[in-house]
């Protein structure tokens, strides 16, 4: 029997070796910095991206892959392997990547056994469940019992992430919620997540990075308890704080998998340098 | 003369006209850029989403018109970028599929291709918009539908140019952020020009493409604001409060001794205020600016000629008046904007502070103006909001705040903050979407959560826990005790500041009063410093009176 292959796209943040050793598909999206267009993490690192934020005077933008990408990949994957496609992208409310991977499936209509999921989340919290579908489907279960496990994960992946300075949000429109929080004097640490459509929003208001972990940590204690977790970090030049805070993580934790990973250009151009993000689910193994 | 059939070579003219004159608009098409995502990319998005069908068309060159659709749709498919580019290419490839076995189109297959391309268009989008491109397609598709029997292909696309047009314009009253910000829909005009572009070739006419078509500043001041507007939720965020428009001739003997160079020019303004665009040509510069201080711009556009015109608007009367609008309007009951907190404090530094935190009113009182109930029924009743907050920021003020509470038709809770940056905390903790009992719950719980020191001056000779306190002297209120006196002020701070920083400690904050300088202010700052590596100071002017420094500690 083959197996079930899973497709996301590079706002996943899935660091390039796990995504090979998983066989994860990944579509690239790409960023502009005026005229120059790059597709990222292909031929854009995050490291180059970040020290071009810093030397551009233009604000970079960004782009949803083409339906015509999404078609080749999965037209690709059924030739070659004929197998059932899942394929998990970024929230519909952030990017148009979802909409063109559902019209790269209108097109293709029947002949392929397809199926496209709006995650709802972006970066590594895409990642945490197209990491735990792709070892699922490693280990040969079929597409169903993957589907329903994706759904579950879909319930009860939770993020917060907490960024520098709000500009970048507000510049590229995908302040949503957040946007009462930019004319405060006060120095404010917004934590931020994603609500249930995928939008960002203001989860909490603190002062002081202290704070604002032991505020997510009990967040997270509320939420999982004792259960065990994947947790996903993804930060964009913030490396020391994503370990610290994973070490504070394995204290009060029960963690089965976890992943350090660097925000990639496209979710980079959005949230801006200095972001953390904390992605969880639960494992059930 | 009529033109009944187009082939493989019209129809390439006709999307290389469609394509020039989609790329002349872009800018003002980005400018009108404000949903789904306010990032003003539409133009150059579907700039780039036709430019990749064109190089497919020209690399095939074709005779057969059925090919070059194909082609054309093909050269999208690949380059679709963006929303907009998405559904373009849609729309093409829906209009393509239905003719592509003919090798001349006829106004009966042009009809039935737009009407295929629409029908693809809106299969391909989740959940179809409207007020956007899908409806301009629409509407110009079903004109398209009604003129079967008309034989002349350029009556046909008049006709459908027309309907096209009149649809953009009706935009707004589909989509209300349209409407909110003054604009059509991008998208839509988007489409407009390329129909345009269409309707050229098949008349014979040249649409003259130059820098004529860049947006004018009306357009992207219009942009600018709904940016503006995203991040201004309440009035007292406006950081710079006057909307400055300066039109200026240029004078050659004047820019002879000062020359013009616009780069340096908007480098200079942009120092002034935000929202800032500068347009100039050879006779005029235009400038739009949000400053606080109009003048100043004025004085330097000045600099470079006459004044033509000059608009200055005050943008906090009128954001108080489309808030009160809205106000006014039927009560949504569970709309977040019928929150409304109130506090107490004095000092215009302490207002703004407030106010950046998003209290909405800020009665003037304190230590020894104590606010009455009737001052906080006055205050509920103004805000004319349905849910209501008090902080009363003083342990004196409490009860007046709970009566206020008893007796007000809406809904009040008091979340009983003693000291300003109990009641700075407490805001940190307010969330819009919550309930008003989770609200004051999560506040009162965040009053624990800070510390609160305070330097102010003795006003009669006392002693107080066996200290003897002289008239004029200054002391340190940690709380509610008194740990430090003297007749030095920076000596009163300095050790009310050691008893209030502890292993927790992590951010301190310092609101200085009306008789302390910035530069005093900066002295305790590197004071705190230099002796608590991990703490981060933070300091605001309070302008308050009695108070000399109020310090919060977090």
């Amino acid at each position: 029997m083959s197996k079930v292959m899973i497709v996301t796209d590079s706002t996943a943040d899935i660091p390039g070796e796990l995504a090979e050793k998983l066989e994860i598909q990944v579509v690239p999206l790409k960023v502009h910095f005026g005229e120059e267009a790059y597709e990222d993490g292909v031929d854009l690192s995050p490291e180059e991206f970040y020290k071009k934020l810093n030397s551009e005077s233009v604000m970079p933008s960004t782009s949803q892959p083409t339906p015509n990408q999404f078609e080749e990949v999965y037209q690709k994957l059924h030739k070659e392997h004929a197998p059932d496609i899942i394929s998990i992208h970024l929230s519909s409310k952030l990017s148009g990547t979802f909409q063109s991977a559902y019209i790269a499936q209108q097109t293709l209509g029947e002949s392929v056994s397809l199926e496209v999921i709006d995650s709802k989340r972006a970066s590594y919290a895409i990642g945490v469940i197209v990491v735990e579908a792709a070892q699922m489907a490693q280990q040969g279960n079929p597409k169903e019992e993957i589907m329903a496990r994706i759904n579950k994960m879909l319930e009860d992946t939770n993020v917060f992430f907490m960024v520098d300075t709000l500009e970048y949000l507000q510049k590229n429109g995908r302040i949503g919620k957040a946007s009462a929080l930019v004319g405060s004097l006060l120095k404010i640490k917004p934590i931020l997540s994603l609500n249930a459509e995928g939008e960002v929003y203001p989860f909490e208001k603190v002062r002081g990075n202290k704070k604002a972990v032991q505020r997510i940590l009990a967040e997270f204690t509320k939420l999982y308890n004792a259960k065990p977790l994947h947790v996903g970090i993804s930060h964009s030049e913030a490396e020391k704080e994503a370990r610290e805070f994973m070490d504070t993580m394995r204290e009060q934790f029960d963690i089965r998998q976890e992943v350090i990973t660097n925000i990639g250009p496209v979710i980079g151009a959005h949230v801006g340098p200095g972001t953390l993000s904390i992605a969880v689910t639960p494992v059930e193994r | 003369m009529a033109i009944n059939h187009i082939d493989g070579e019209k129809l390439t003219q006709m999307l290389l006209e469609g394509a020039a004159n989609l790329s002349s608009n872009s800018q003002k098409i980005d400018a009108l850029n404000v949903f789904p995502v306010p990032d003003g990319d539409t133009g150059t998005n579907m700039n780039l989403t036709m430019s990749s069908g064109i190089k497919e068309v020209q690399e095939k060159n074709s005779s057969h018109a059925g090919s070059v659709g194909a082609h054309f749709a093909k050269g999208l498919l690949m380059g679709a970028r963006g929303n907009s580019g998405v559904i373009l290419s849609q729309l093409f490839r829906g209009f393509s599929k239905a003719v592509e076995k003919e090798e001349q189109l006829s106004v009966e297959s042009l009809a039935s291709a737009l009407q295929n391309g629409v029908d693809t268009a809106y299969r391909a989008v989740m959940k179809p918009v409207e007020g956007t491109i899908l409806t301009v397609a629409k509407d110009a598709a079903a004109k398209a539908q009604e003129l079967q029997k008309e034989k002349d292909c350029i009556v046909f696309m008049e006709k459908v140019l027309e309907e096209a047009k009149a649809s953009l314009d009706r935009t707004p009253d589909l989509l209300p952020v349209l409407k909110e910000v003054g604009v059509v829909d991008s998208g839509g005009q988007g489409l407009v020009t390329i129909y345009e572009g269409f309707l050229a070739v098949l008349k014979g006419e040249k649409i003259t493409h130059n820098a004529g078509q860049a947006p004018s500043l009306e357009e992207l001041v219009k942009f600018e604001h709904h940016q503006s507007a995203q991040s201004h939720m309440s009035t007292e965020d406006i950081e710079f409060g006057y909307c400055t428009e300066v039109m200026v001739k240029f004078d050659e003997e004047i820019l002879r001794k000062n020359p013009y160079n616009e780069d340096e020019f908007r480098n200079k303004l942009d120092e002034y205020g935000d929202s800032l665009l500068v347009v100039s040509d050879e006779d005029l510069l235009k400038i739009h600016i949000h400053v606080e201080y109009p003048g100043t711009v004025i004085n330097e556009a000045q600099q470079y000629g006459s004044l033509v015109n000059i608009k200055v608007e005050n943008m906090r009367e009128q954001h108080t008046s489309i808030l009160s609008e809205e106000q006014n309007r039927e009560p949504a009951s569970e709309s977040p904007s019928d929150y409304a907190v109130i506090t107490v404090g004095l000092g215009s530094g302490v207002s703004e502070l407030f106010k950046g935190l998003g209290v909405k009113k800020i009665i003037e009182g304190g230590q020894t103006m104590n606010p009455s109930t009737q001052d906080f029924i006055k205050a509920i009743e103004e805000v004319n909001a349905e849910k209501i907050i008090l902080l009363p920021n003083n342990s004196n003020i409490v009860m007046a705040a709970n009566q206020a509470a008893d007796v007000a038709e809406v809904e009040v809770e008091v979340v009983p903050s003693k000291t300003l940056p109990q009641g700075m905390a407490a805001m940190l903790a307010f969330n819009e979407e919550h309930s008003l009992q989770e609200n004051a719950e999560a506040m009162k719980e965040a009053l624990q959560h800070v510390k609160t020191g305070e330097v102010t001056y003795a006003v009669r000779d006392t002693s107080i826990n066996g200290v003897d306190i002289k008239k004029g002297d200054f002391m340190g209120i940690s709380e509610k005790e008194i740990v430090s006196s003297g007749s030095s002020v920076s000596k009163a701070a300095k050790e009310l500041i050691d008893a209030l920083i502890d292993e927790e400690s992590e951010i301190l904050t310092i609101i200085y009063g009306e008789d302390r300088t910035e530069d005093e202010a900066h002295k305790l700052s590197d004071y705190i410093e230099s002796k608590f590596e991990d703490i981060e100071v933070e300091i605001h002017a309070g302008h308050q009176p009695l108070y000399s420094y109020i310090i919060s500690v977090e």
